[in-house]
């Protein structure tokens, strides 16, 4: 047949839930996360001939979907001032809904708050080696940069996140208030 | 002074499982002299745990329909703009009788007819995976017999696809109806007695959503079309096993079709 082979679409669905994490945690905003994740599924199928077959599709779909959302955001800031991706641009837009829970620690929601203060490049690098478990090569490649890049990125968003989630012996994290 | 040049990029990777192993025994042995080092690494590994405890919730929520959708190869909709020009008065029959379908469909389903291929297969799946001494007509120590009389009676080649590989083994099969054709349906089981069903039958009309995760009444139901044939694959598992036995299926079946297509030259 001349048609492109399709993708592996079991893959491709069970590929979402880890899509939506990610983009979630990029634009801060679980609509307009969804909106990056089915874009990406749509770049997808228009590029499949540049996805080789038998290649890890995830990786593929990471890196298709930060190429979207880098566009997306260099469109909707081509006007602004303040262009720059390494900008301390952070938590503006981060809109995560924190819902306590029974078993929801509060230091679970100072993690999540915290992620939401880094500059987004640092947060992408950080969801793809500490959360996604992604080897760094995969990560310079999704993300086009070079791995050292990815390292310095890593460390610095490391660094800001253990103010959070280091463990302080003998002090308890009474001082934090829960906000319903 | 440390007497190895570990950097702090050797720290993230041991953290993260990435160090070449041949290096871990230098981290470790660093980790045992330098307890600043140890309690860095501690804390690196914590926030990791973190992050999974606050993130990974999220992946248990339901796929919105939308995104499920997007998954489909959007072809038909390539081939439809194509064709537009040429068939646009057949186009606009063919809507006038997809109308009509769906009306009938709605019909049946009020009259408590199961309509879609999920529905039907879910309902299926619980009548005879529920039924301890006779779920099937023939046994899998027959399933040469098994797939020779259901190929007859759906007029194409099936297949049973091998899912030992996640703990379920072929009990059997059967002929079941469905609203308008034959449907082959081959049961699995694993250890402790959790069974699932493919379900096989010829392609349906064009139009149908290719690819389709579905829940029915409490059973995964988790089907597609490819040129021939709709599959059903359905049981009472969460989705993501349910999704990676699908990529089994799926995978092995593009593998019995690639060979039965190849040129006998």
């Amino acid at each position: 047949m001349a048609n492109d082979p399709p993708l592996p679409h079991p893959d491709l669905l069970a590929a979402i839930p880890r899509l939506r994490r990610y983009a979630r945690v990029l634009t801060g905003e679980a609509s307009r996360a969804d909106d990056l994740v089915q874009e990406t599924l749509a770049r997808a199928w228009e590029k499949r001939r540049l996805w080789a077959a038998g290649t890890d599709l995830r990786a593929w779909l990471f890196t298709i979907m930060h190429n979207v959302f880098v566009n997306q955001r260099a469109l909707s800031r081509r006007d602004a001032q303040n262009v720059s991706l390494d900008g301390e641009d952070g938590g503006a837009a981060w809109q995560i809904p924190v819902r306590p829970t029974q078993q929801t620690r509060v230091e679970l929601m100072e993690v999540l708050r915290e992620v939401g203060r880094l500059p987004v490049d640092q947060r992408a690098v950080l969801m793809l080696a500490a959360v996604e478990e992604m080897r760094y090569e995969e990560i310079a490649t999704a993300l086009s940069i070079p791995v050292g890049t990815v390292m310095s990125r890593l460390s610095r968003a490391r660094d800001k996140l253990r103010r959070a989630t280091q463990a302080v012996p003998g002090e308890t994290p009474a001082s934090l208030k829960i906000i319903k | 002074m440390s007497a190895l040049p570990l950097d702090d990029a050797d720290i993230h990777a041991y953290v993260d499982g990435r160090l070449a192993s041949a290096r871990v025994p230098e981290v470790e042995a660093a980790l045992a002299r330098d307890p600043a080092l140890a309690t860095r690494v501690a804390d690196l590994r914590r926030q990791n745990a973190l992050l999974h405890e606050a993130l990974d919730p999220w992946l248990d929520e339901p796929i919105p329909e939308r995104l499920v959708a997007a998954t489909a190869p959007p072809e038909t909709k390539g081939r439809w703009r194509a064709l537009t020009p040429y068939f646009a008065a057949a186009a606009t029959l063919v809507l006038g009788l997809g109308a009509g379908w769906l009306a009938r469909d709605l019909t049946l389903e009020q009259a408590g007819t199961p309509t879609t291929f999920a529905r039907q297969a879910a309902m299926t799946h619980v009548l005879y995976a529920s039924d301890p001494n006779r779920p099937v007509e023939i046994w899998a120590p027959e399933e040469q017999r098994l797939v020779r009389w259901l190929s007859r009676r759906l007029g194409l080649n099936v297949h049973a696809p091998d899912l030992n590989g996640f703990g379920y083994a072929l009990v059997g099969g059967r002929l079941v109806a469905g609203n308008e054709r034959p449907t082959a349906l081959f049961m699995y089981e694993n250890a402790d007695k959790q069974r699932l069903s493919l379900q096989v039958r010829k392609r349906p009309g064009a139009g149908e959503t290719a690819f389709r995760y579905a829940v029915e009444d409490g059973v995964g139901v988790y089907y597609w079309i490819d040129d021939n044939c709709a599959y059903a694959l359905s049981g009472q598992i969460d989705r993501a096993q349910m999704l990676a036995i699908g990529r089994l299926v799926y995978g092995q079946l593009a593998a019995a079709d690639a060979g039965a297509a190849a040129p006998p030259k």
